[in-house]
C-alpha cells in the first residue's frame, strides 16, 4: 500500500515539474537579419505586428525583403502555445485562414515545417524568415 | 456505364499518384523558386440514400460518384503581387458533370496603408466571395461536414454553377482598431453561367439551347470580426441580371434577375463554434419565358443554425439544422403543388445533420454525416427525373455521406 503511494506521490511531483519547466520556458520570436539591419536576431515584434505576418497581412518587412514564415505543425505544443500566447487565437483560427486562402488564391499561408531542428535550419538559411523557439 | 467506371479508374489512380508523389509529412510542395508552392487535395465520397438520389444513383448500394480532386500553384512575383491558380476536377452524379476546370487563376495586389488598413484589387477568374464557406466550397478541410447545408449552397442545382467564381475583378479593404477589424469585397465580373446547367436553371427551361449574355455580376460582403474571427458578422450579396438569348425557336429569349443576399454570424469559441447563416433568392423571368406569359417572380428563403464541438484533438462533432423553402409566402409547399400538380414536398427540405470528422494522421481526414430530412426542394432533376414526371418521390428520407481526404 505505501508502495503505491510512494510511486503516485513521485509521478505526481515530476508530474509538476514537468509542468513547470514547461510554463518557465520563454516563446522567443526569431527573424533571420542577414539582409535586414533594421531587426534584431530577439525581436521586439508586438503581437499587432506578429498577427499582420501570421495572419500574412504584411509580407515583406521594412527594407522590401519578403517575409518567410515558418511555423510548426497544428498539434505541436509549442505552436498551441504561440497561438494561444503570442497572437492570442486559436491554432485552429489560424488553420482556417490559411486554408481558405490557399484553396482560393488569395494568399499563400506560412510554411510548416516538421519540428524544432527544421524551424532552426530554415530561419538560420533563409533570408527574411520568421519563427519562434521555446527558451 | 463504362465511362463512369474509367471516370473512377482514372481518378483512382490520380489519387494513388499524388499519395507516392508527396506522400510526407508536408503541408505544401516546395517547388525551389522564390516562394512558389503547390498544394493539393483529392477527396472521394460514398452517397447513401433510403429514398431520392443525392450525387448519382445513390439508393441500395450507395453511390461513390463525389470526387473533388484539386491542384495548385501559388508565389510572389513581388512582396506584394501573388499569383495563384487551382485546377478541379469535380464528380458530383447528375448535379456536376463538368470533371476538370479552372477553378481560379488570378493575380492580387495587396497595398498596406498603414499599420490600420489594407486595400487590394484580384483580377482574373476569382472565387466569388459569398457567404462563411462558398470560397472554398469544394475543399473539405474547409467544410464543417461532408457537405455544406444545402439550403444556402445548393450543390445539387444548377444555380451552383453561377455562385462559384467569375471572370474578372476584386476590389478589398480592410480596416483594423484594435481587436475589431472591418472588411468589404466587391467584385464586378462575367459569370460562369453558361456551364453545368445554369442557364436551363435560371430560364426555367429543361433544355434552353442559347447562350447568356448582358450586365456583368456583381457580388460584395461586407463584415466586422473580432479577434481574428472569434466572433465574426458578414452580410453578401449576389447580384445577377442576364439576358438569355435563345437558338431555339421552340424557346423564347428573355431576361432573369437573380438577387441573393445573405447574412451571416459565426462565434468561435476553444471547443465549440456556433453558426447560422440566413438567406433569401429573389428570381425574376420576364414575361417570355414564362409558360402562362406574365412576368414571375418568387422567393426563396434558405437558413441554418449549426454547431461543431471540437472533443478531442483530432475529432470534431457537427450538429446542424438546415431549412429550404422554395416559395416564401408558401411554405407549406400547397399553394405551389396546386399550381403546378407536383407534390408539396417538393417546394421545401428541412435537414438535420450529426456529423463526426476525424483527422486520423496529418493530412488526412474522414468524415461522415447522417441526416433526416423532410421535403425533397433541393435536390437536383437530373439525378431526379422522377420528381418532375408525376412520380411523389420519398417525402421523409434519410442520407448518409462519407469522405475520405488527403492533402498536401
Amino acid at each position: 500500500m505505501r508502495s503505491i503511494e510512494k510511486n503516485f506521490f513521485i509521478k505526481i511531483t515530476l508530474f509538476l515539474l514537468l509542468t513547470n519547466a514547461a510554463i518557465a520556458s520563454e516563446i522567443v520570436i526569431k527573424v533571420n537579419n542577414h539582409t535586414n539591419s533594421d531587426y534584431s536576431q530577439n525581436t521586439q515584434l508586438n503581437q499587432e505586428q506578429l498577427r499582420r505576418i501570421f495572419f500574412t497581412r504584411q509580407t515583406h518587412w521594412s527594407d522590401g525583403t519578403p517575409i518567410r514564415a515558418f511555423v510548426l505543425p497544428d498539434k505541436h505544443p509549442l505552436h498551441i502555445r504561440f497561438s494561444k500566447e503570442i497572437l492570442g487565437v486559436y491554432p485552429y483560427q489560424l488553420r482556417s485562414a490559411w486554408d481558405r486562402m490557399m484553396y482560393s488564391g488569395t494568399g499563400s499561408p506560412p510554411i510548416t515545417v516538421n519540428n524544432i531542428e527544421d524551424m532552426r535550419d530554415k530561419i538560420q538559411f533563409t533570408p527574411g524568415a520568421i519563427g519562434y523557439f521555446a527558451e | 456505364m463504362q465511362k463512369i467506371t474509367i471516370l473512377n479508374c482514372l481518378s483512382t489512380f490520380i489519387i494513388a499518384g499524388l499519395c507516392l508523389l508527396f506522400g510526407r509529412d508536408a503541408y505544401s510542395l516546395d517547388l525551389g523558386v522564390g516562394d512558389w508552392r503547390a498544394h493539393g487535395f483529392a477527396s472521394q465520397g460514398y452517397t447513401y440514400t433510403t429514398g431520392n438520389n443525392f450525387f448519382g444513383n445513390s439508393q441500395k448500394d450507395g453511390s461513390f460518384d463525389f470526387r473533388e480532386i484539386g491542384i495548385n500553384v501559388m508565389g510572389h512575383v513581388y512582396p506584394n503581387l501573388l499569383i495563384a491558380a487551382q485546377g478541379l476536377y469535380r464528380n458530383a452524379g447528375g448535379s456536376d458533370t463538368d470533371n476538370f476546370r479552372l477553378d481560379f487563376a488570378n493575380l492580387d495586389y495587396q497595398l498596406p496603408l498603414n499599420n490600420k488598413s489594407t486595400v487590394g484589387i484580384r483580377l482574373g477568374r476569382i472565387k466569388n466571395p459569398f457567404g462563411l464557406y462558398n470560397d472554398t466550397r469544394d475543399v473539405i478541410w474547409t467544410r464543417p461536414g461532408v457537405t455544406l447545408p444545402q439550403s444556402v449552397y445548393f450543390d445539387a442545382l444548377a444555380l451552383r454553377q453561377a455562385m462559384i467564381s467569375s471572370d474578372g475583378g476584386l476590389i478589398y479593404g480592410r480596416h483594423a482598431i484594435g481587436e475589431h477589424a472591418f472588411n468589404a469585397e466587391f467584385v464586378t465580373a462575367n459569370p460562369l453561367d453558361n456551364t453545368g446547367g445554369a442557364s436551363e436553371f435560371l430560364t426555367g427551361h429543361a433544355n434552353a439551347p442559347g447562350k447568356m449574355t448582358g450586365r456583368p455580376l456583381f457580388v460584395g460582403r461586407a463584415g466586422y470580426q473580432w479577434k481574428e474571427g472569434r466572433f465574426r458578422l458578414l452580410f453578401s450579396i449576389v447580384d445577377l441580371d442576364r439576358d438569355f438569348k435563345s437558338s431555339s425557336p421552340a424557346v423564347s429569349s428573355g431576361s432573369i434577375k437573380t438577387l441573393y443576399p445573405l447574412a451571416s454570424a459565426q462565434l468561435n469559441l476553444e471547443k465549440w463554434s456556433f453558426t447560422a447563416e440566413y438567406g433569401q433568392v429573389i428570381l425574376e423571368r420576364s414575361e417570355s419565358l414564362t409558360p402562362d406569359g406574365a412576368a414571375f417572380k418568387n422567393t426563396s428563403e434558405s437558413f441554418y443554425v449549426q454547431s461543431e464541438y471540437r472533443f478531442a484533438p483530432a475529432w470534431t462533432a457537427l450538429l446542424r439544422f438546415d431549412a429550404f423553402f422554395a416559395n416564401i409566402h408558401d411554405r407549406s409547399g400547397k399553394k405551389s403543388a396546386q399550381l403546378t400538380g407536383l407534390p408539396k414536398h417538393n417546394f421545401f427540405a428541412k435537414d438535420i445533420t450529426f456529423g463526426l470528422r476525424w483527422e486520423f494522421a496529418r493530412n488526412f481526414l474522414v468524415a461522415a454525416d447522417y441526416h433526416r430530412i423532410h421535403g425533397t426542394g433541393w435536390l437536383s432533376p437530373t439525378d431526379n427525373p422522377q420528381l418532375f414526371q408525376g412520380s411523389e418521390g420519398d417525402a421523409n428520407w434519410d442520407l448518409i455521406t462519407v469522405m475520405f481526404s488527403y492533402r498536401f
